[in-house]
């Protein structure tokens, strides 16, 4: 029960990335979730935080994510 | 030691059989239980190195064993007139052996036509069936092999074969006898069915009423399942229920249903038990099959007459003489069935009607005495042979009453699904009541009320009142779903039409007709 | 349309290849081989006399009216019973027939009540219908015999009445509660002339009776013997109008019946393609809640939610609302605005509320209650097949013969598909049931499963893995189908995945709490026993794993081959009448309709053109989001159509503190439902019976709602949105909801084919209705995947965060029962509430006496979000360390207790797991005291006296 919190997309994104482990290319696949599913600002509030507590895996995809939206931008 | 042979069957028992059986054993004899020969009057019948003396008593054992009861002894068995007279195929081992010793069924011939029929595999067992001509032997008279067939064709996962032994016919006892007296014959003939329409598993459905006959055919069943495995047999005990006797009922019932009558289409033989293919035959027919497998069909269709091929095992009772089993080939007249075979009425009175084919069959008089025992000829005279089952009447008998007593038997049977044997034969009691009162019938309340416009407001009389018993009998007769409902029409009308003046007709009416 | 019975065939369709031609009256008619002569009669526009047959039921040949002449035949057969034959000569009429007809009448009539004027079936009944038609005049038995005329009449049931005395035992009731409706709660008692319709035991009456009121033997009773109560009291119907159910998401077709404005009675129309003429006790019965008095007919605005409402007009209420619209998204930009597209509503209406918040509020912000419902399967199916929808139709189960049923309950959550069902296992289907519960499926009348595995709550995944294992490990696999349809590779990562020894059924049979010989032997069971159908509901979607399970179950089905063609399939049971349809509209942030994301600039362009509004390219939030932003102070104003989340949605103290944290909360409802407590705007909504549209069932099937009395708040409510958008600014001009089909079919590739001039004509039409699939598609992936090869996805068994402990030490699963709907808005407001007053929490024997707690005590239910209290019910239909609730009731709240834990791919949240306590109360919880002092304040209107009782 809280609000829009970094440690809750954190818990999010970490949580994706633990149902996404087995996938042939894990990280490149949580970061097209993400970016799919999620809006702008979520993305860029756990973005701003950089020890949001993410898992190697998730920290990962998160570093693509963050790479397509610099390339994007 | 001397050995004495006593039925064990259950009407011996109601004489008095063990009673006797213990006197001999004290006696110092032994006794061997053996199943009935079928000489009703003569039970307690015992029989001494072939000799036979009946009806024997507690107090007729001593002189029995010293020689001292000619009045008892009717000589040879099987030289008797009674027994001389029939052609006994199905009961050939009938008074012989001991109904649960599979050594006496084997030693009397037992087992012989499944060796044949393995012998010879499905097809040719089902080819002697139907050339022997049997039919079926539950009243429809539906040839045997013709079903058989239907059901080996069937393709399905799961074939039955079920036996109907809910025998509640009155004055029939057959079944019964073959049960109690030679419970291996009917489960090897079962057997031979399965094998012909290659069926694994069978079903003997017997009424309740039978305790003796459901015991002995479960210790057969159980002593026999080596002899006729693969094959699975297993006894089912009815309810109480008469229209459980009709076959798509009978099948409902063993499936734990309702004991109602199923609509035909589809035949038993397509859809029957649990809707799989399923051969339902009578007692009488599967307990024909050994015989046949063991003699060949020809020997069995030598014997017959017309369409009616073979033997028939006739039941006579009622008020008659000589009432027994009478096994003999179709084609016997019925006048000498009553009066030569049976004696004639036991009262000594002279035979007023003779109910052929059980509560739903005609009621024929002494003018019907020509007909042969024979499907097609007791049809044309508007009757049936049924399970061949005959009660004779004496001059006593109100056949007004007798027509109120099979309406009311289809009453109190009917399964209530049909409209015309549901209503109808309730509304056939209580007209039938007003008849034999023989009034006419004024307008009732409701009919009088002003509100009912269209109702007849006049009296009915007497003449309308048959007049409408004849209408709810073709009613019934046609509109019915099965023979309960159907047939019941045929007691009804053939006591009306034979004795118009027990229904309050002037004495000329039949002469009109 | 006028009123007139539906026509009567007498007896059921056949299916064969074969024709045969008979002459009927010397009328010639072929017909499939099997059909009966009343079929075949009927079919020439004859009628033969009847009253036991029926065409939705099977022959039974025992009123013995419909007997007939054949030449060549013996006798009077029964025209129902008897098959045509190639050449027969059938006499339907004949001085012999007519005389027994009208004997077998006399019959009946001699034991018949006389007053067919005062009679509820006067001019609507078989009887008399044919009394007429033999011509009966007279009576000779007269009225004096032996009848049943003084029967006492069973008004037990809330709904319908039985009186004997009429009943003519036709058995039509009794073989439409076991053949169409599977119950077998009726039989017929005593023999002979006592022979009569019982409900059970001879001390039953319909109420206390195993009845489930669906109403069949009411449709199926030829007489007055089985009568609505509303015609009793209204009259006869004298108008009627063929619409779309609008509760659970079988979508059953009805015909309402109508005298003058006033809904008479709604009766299952036979051919509606989902129910086939069949019903449940929510359709058929419970539609007393559109007239019920708590309706709110009036908008009403206010400033804050501590005031009490104002009753305003149309217009200052969407003036006062445009305005709020306009000051929030000046203030604080068009992504602190936000809405909610109901699953209750039309497509029409759905579309509706996404084009407004896309294009009005100008944010992809727009959510729908499939996101705590089937999100998954929307995620997983299209992942795994490129669909986001179920691959079948109803009618496939008939073709089945292993069917899997997975968290899903559907004798009580989706009746008449469940009766479908049902029927087929009665034929000998084999049937799988993985369930925590021992469900209704598990053991009723001639129906028993298979195998039964009861599983952990939350332990879907480790399941279906288990079985996946046994398939690949045994060689069970269908590889042709493989090699043939899906990605190779991919299959062969998962089969390596799944062969694993830790996906044993035995290595995991710990965890799952289900004998790995069960797993095995179900395993086996559905990869070799014919076509296999897998059917699920929400304990499937609703966990922290949903859309790992719905790809597991994808790839199970791709697997064995068990897609592509009838009798097989992966069919999601929705919830509600339009989810599945409310999906489709686009009410996802991040689609737009038929399922084309937001990102995809080709899409976004034609949606463009059409609006004349730029789209927004990223996704939107979703609801949890949503409230998430609230708290956090970003998210101000939300417009919710047809959805109570503070009720329906988890973490209810959540919910609440997001919704009061709000500016403008906007809701268009017909009641003042739990989440208009926390409300500004009331926008009186409209019932289904007030408007015209469409909703899609779950097997896409677009059937027509049509309007069948004015709506009586005035507006249908697309009227309302489209007044709404109009109000802030946009150039809406629809005169009639087959307009916005129009706009939908031009911006949807899967609609194209769809129109209302169709689906009048042809009843209902399943998506994608296109140039490809111009007829719809009743099966989806006949000739290869949507997607183009099918994708099998590894799914691992991530156990959820949610975990028993200590304090918390038994798991709690939710679900419903079949008298009472979702939140029971509807429901609550009927006499089905006879039948479940209140949530019963289920407790298991040892876990109860463990605790002191006895059937009837007041329990507290307690987790880490929070506690609420309801009475216990003791029962070992869950397994020892499970309790189970329900959630109609907002006095129990059952989601004070859930958790915020939800899917990984989705965030639908995991209602069907969460760790709990049980002990013994005496009284309210804390919140529920506050709650309901809160809510009391928050319904009062001023200038009246109304303060509803919830």
């Amino acid at each position: 029960m809280s609000g829009q919190t970094v440690e809750k997309l954190a818990y999010m994104a970490n949580q994706i990335a633990r149902n996404m482990t087995f996938d042939a290319t894990p990280a490149a696949s949580i970061a097209e979730h993400i970016t799919a599913f999620w809006t702008p600002v979520m993305i860029d509030m756990l973005l701003a935080q950089s020890n949001a507590g993410l898992d190697p895996l998730a920290a990962e995809a998160m570093a693509k994510v963050a790479a397509a939206r610099a390339h994007a931008g | 030691m001397t050995l004495v042979r006593i039925s064990d069957d259950a009407l011996a028992l109601a004489c008095g059989a063990d009673d006797v059986a213990a006197a001999f054993v004290a006696a110092g004899c032994t006794v061997e239980r053996v199943s009935s020969w079928g000489m009703h009057w003569l039970e307690p019948l015992v029989e001494i190195d072939g000799i036979g003396y009946g009806p024997v008593g507690v107090a007729d054992v001593g002189p029995i064993l010293n020689d001292d009861a000619q009045l008892l002894c009717i000589g040879r068995i099987e030289d008797y007139p009674f027994i001389a007279k029939q052609q006994r195929f199905t009961f050939a081992r009938a008074g012989k052996t001991r109904p649960l010793s599979l050594e006496d069924y084997a030693a009397n011939g037992g087992w012989q036509g499944l060796a044949k029929a393995r012998e010879l595999g499905s097809v040719a067992t089902i080819a002697q069936v139907t050339e022997s001509g049997l039919r079926g032997r539950g009243g429809a008279g539906f040839p045997a092999g013709i079903k058989w067939t239907t059901v080996a064709n069937a393709a399905a996962d799961q074939k039955y074969v079920v036996c109907n032994a809910d025998e509640g016919d009155s004055a029939t006892f057959a079944d019964r006898m073959v049960m109690e007296g030679d419970p291996f014959m009917l489960i090897e003939g079962m057997a031979i069915a399965a094998l012909a329409v290659g069926a694994s598993r069978g079903y003997v459905y017997i009424r309740s009423e039978y305790p003796h006959a459901i015991a002995k055919m479960e210790a057969a069943v159980r002593a026999s399942a080596h002899l006729v495995a693969p094959f699975v047999l297993e006894v089912r005990v009815g309810a109480g229920a008469y229209v459980c006797g009709e076959e798509t009922s009978l099948l409902n019932s063993i499936e734990g249903k309702r004991g109602e009558v199923r609509a035909k289409p589809p035949l038993p033989a397509l859809e029957g038990l649990f809707g799989k293919p399923t051969v339902v035959n009578n007692v009488l027919t599967l307990a024909a099959v050994p015989w046949i497998m063991a003699n060949g069909a020809a020997a069995y269709a030598s014997v017959g007459f017309g369409r009616s091929k073979g033997t028939m095992p006739i039941q006579i009772a009622g008020n008659v003489k000589y009432g027994g089993l009478f096994e003999v080939g179709f084609g016997v007249t019925l006048g000498e069935l009553v009066m030569t075979v049976g004696g004639g009425t036991a009262s000594g009175r002279p035979v007023r009607a003779v109910q052929v084919g059980g509560p739903l069959g005609a009621y024929h008089p002494p003018a019907d005495f020509h007909l042969p025992f024979d499907y097609e000829a007791f049809a044309a005279a508007d009757g049936l042979i049924g399970h061949a089952g005959l009660t004779v009447f004496d001059d006593t008998a109100d056949m007004s009453s007798q027509a109120r007593f099979a309406m009311n038997f289809c009453a109190v049977e009917s399964c209530g699904k049909c409209t015309p044997c549901r209503i109808g034969s309730t509304r056939g009691v209580e007209l039938i009541d007003r008849i034999r009162a023989r009034a006419g019938r004024a307008a009732d309340k409701v009919e009088t009320l002003p509100q009912m416009h269209n109702a007849l407001k006049a009296e009915r009389s007497l003449g309308d009142e048959i007049t409408l018993l004849e209408d709810l009998c073709e009613t019934m007769k046609f509109g019915s779903l099965c023979a309960l409902g159907g047939f019941t029409p045929y007691p009804v009308l053939s006591a009306l039409r034979h004795w118009p003046e027990d229904f309050g007709a002037p004495a000329d009416r039949e002469a009109a007709e | 349309m006028g009123y007139e019975r539906q026509a009567d065939f007498g007896t059921p369709e056949v299916r064969s290849d074969q024709e045969v031609t008979c002459f009927i009256d010397g009328r010639e008619v072929s017909v499939p081989a099997g059909t009966t002569v009343m079929r075949a009669a009927a079919l020439t526009g004859g009628s033969i006399p009847k009253l036991c047959a029926t065409d939705n039921l099977r022959q039974f040949g025992s009123c013995r009216l419909c007997l007939v002449e054949i030449d060549g035949m013996r006798g009077t057969p029964a025209s129902c019973t008897t098959p045509v034959a190639e050449g027969m000569k059938v006499h339907t009429q004949t001085p012999r027939l007519q005389k027994l007809r009208k004997g077998v009448m006399e019959l009946y009539i001699s034991d018949h009540p006389l007053d067919c004027l005062t009679c509820s079936a006067n001019n609507d009944c078989e009887l008399q219908d044919q009394a007429a038609a033999v011509g009966l005049r007279d009576v000779r038995f007269g009225y004096e015999g032996e009848n049943h005329l003084g029967a006492p009449t069973d008004t037990s049931n809330p709904y319908f009445d039985f009186d004997p005395s009429k009943c003519i035992v036709c058995s039509r009731c009794v073989r439409a509660c076991d053949e169409v409706q599977g119950t077998f709660a009726l039989t017929i008692e005593g023999r002979g002339f006592g022979s009569k319709v019982s409900a059970g035991l001879a001390s039953d009456d319909y109420f206390s009776s195993e009845c489930v009121s669906c109403g069949a033997c009411v449709q199926a009773c030829p007489t007055a013997t089985l009568q609505e109560k509303a015609v009793k009291e209204i009259g006869k119907p004298e108008r009627a109008v063929v619409t779309t159910c609008a509760y659970c998401g079988v979508g059953c077709t009805f015909r309402a019946e109508m005298r003058g404005e006033q809904l008479v009675r709604m009766v299952p129309w036979k051919d509606g393609k989902a129910n086939r003429g069949h019903s449940c006790v929510k359709g058929r019965f419970a539609w007393g809640y559109a007239q019920h008095q708590e309706r709110i007919l009036s908008p009403m605005i206010r400033e804050s939610i501590d005031q009490p409402w104002r009753e305003v007009n149309w217009e200052e209420a969407l003036t006062y609302t445009a305005n709020e619209i306009n000051r929030i998204r000046d203030q604080y930009g068009r992504n602190a605005l936000g809405g909610i597209t109901s699953s209750r509503c039309t497509n029409e209406e759905t579309f509706l509320v996404q084009k407004l918040i896309r294009a009005g509020f100008g944010t992809n912000n727009v959510d729908t209650c499939a996101r705590v419902c089937h999100s998954p399967t929307g995620y997983g199916l299209k992942t795994t097949f490129g669909t986001s929808a179920g691959t079948q139709d109803f009618d496939s189960v008939e073709d089945s013969d292993v069917v899997l049923v997975i968290g899903a309950n559907p004798t009580d959550g989706h009746p008449v598909f469940a009766s479908r069902m049902k029927r087929r296992l009665r034929q000998g289907a084999k049937l799988i049931v993985i369930d925590p519960r021992r469900t209704d499926l598990v053991r009723s009348p001639h129906i028993a499963a298979d195998y039964h595995l009861p599983l952990r709550p939350g332990t879907n995944v480790a399941v279906l893995t288990a079985l996946a294992h046994v398939i690949v490990t045994e060689g069970l696999a269908d590889e042709a189908f493989i090699r043939e349809r899906c990605d190779w590779d991919e299959y062969q990562h998962w089969a390596e995945f799944v062969s694993a020894e830790r996906n044993s059924p035995e290595f995991l049979a710990p965890v799952t709490g289900v004998e790995a010989d069960a797993i095995r032997g179900a395993a086996r069971l559905y990869a070799s026993g014919g076509n296999g159908a897998i059917y699920y509901g929400l304990g499937v979607t609703e966990h922290s794993q949903g859309s790992s399970t719905v790809m597991a179950i994808a790839n199970l089905a791709m697997a064995t081959g068990n897609i592509g063609r009838r009798g097989v399939g992966v069919n999601p049971l929705r919830g509600q009448n339009n989810v599945q349809g409310a999906c489709d509209m686009g009410s996802f942030p991040h689609e737009l309709s038929g399922y084309r994301h937001v990102s995809d600039a080709a899409t976004r362009a034609l949606f463009e053109a059409e609006w004349g509004v730029a789209i927004d390219p990223e996704p939107g939030l979703r609801i949890p989001n949503m409230l998430d932003a609230a708290t956090d102070g970003t998210f101000k104003a939300i417009y919710i159509q047809g959805e109570d989340i503070l009720q329906s949605d988890p973490d209810t103290k959540h919910v609440a503190a997001g919704l009061a944290a709000m500016e403008c909360v906007i809701v268009h409802d017909l009641f003042l439902n739990e989440t208009a407590n926390y409300a500004h705007v009331f926008l009186p909504g409209s019932t289904f019976l007030e408007k015209n549209g469409t909703f899609t069932n779950a097997e896409r099937r677009i059937q027509p709602v049509r309007k069948v009395m004015e709506p009586i708040n005035g507006y249908e409510d697309w009227q309302v949105t489209q007044e709404l958008a109009r109000a802030i600014g946009l150039d809406w001009n629809y005169t009639h909801p087959s307009e916005i089909m129009d706009e939908i079919a031009r911006l949807t590739p899967t609609f194209t084919g769809v129109n209302y001039k169709r689906l009048d004509a042809e009843g209902s039409l399943q998506w994608p209705v296109n140039d490809k699939a111009p007829d719809g598609s009743p099966i989806m992936h006949v000739d290869g995947f949507v997607r183009g090869r099918g994708k099998f996805v590894v799914t691992d068994y991530v156990p959820t965060d949610e975990r028993t402990g200590p304090r918390f030490p038994l798991l709690l699963t939710t679900g419903r029962i079949l008298s009472q709907y979702n939140v029971g808005a509807q429901t609550r407001r009927t006499a089905n509430s006879v039948w479940h007053e209140e949530d019963l929490l289920e407790i298991h024997p040892t876990d109860a006496e463990n605790r002191g707690v006895k059937s009837g005590d007041w329990v507290r239910l307690a987790s880490r979000s929070g506690e609420t209290t309801l009475r216990a019910h003791v029962t070992d239909r869950v397994a020892p360390g499970v309790v189970y609730t329900t959630f109609h009731h907002p006095a129990t709240q059952a989601n004070v207790v859930t958790t915020d834990y939800s899917d990984w791919a989705t965030n639908c949240p995991e209602y069907k797991v969460t760790a709990v306590q049980i002990t013994p109360s005496n009284g309210p919880s804390d919140w529920q005291e506050d709650y309901e002092a809160q809510a009391t304040l928050s319904r009062r209107i001023e200038g009246t006296a109304m303060e509803p009782a919830e």
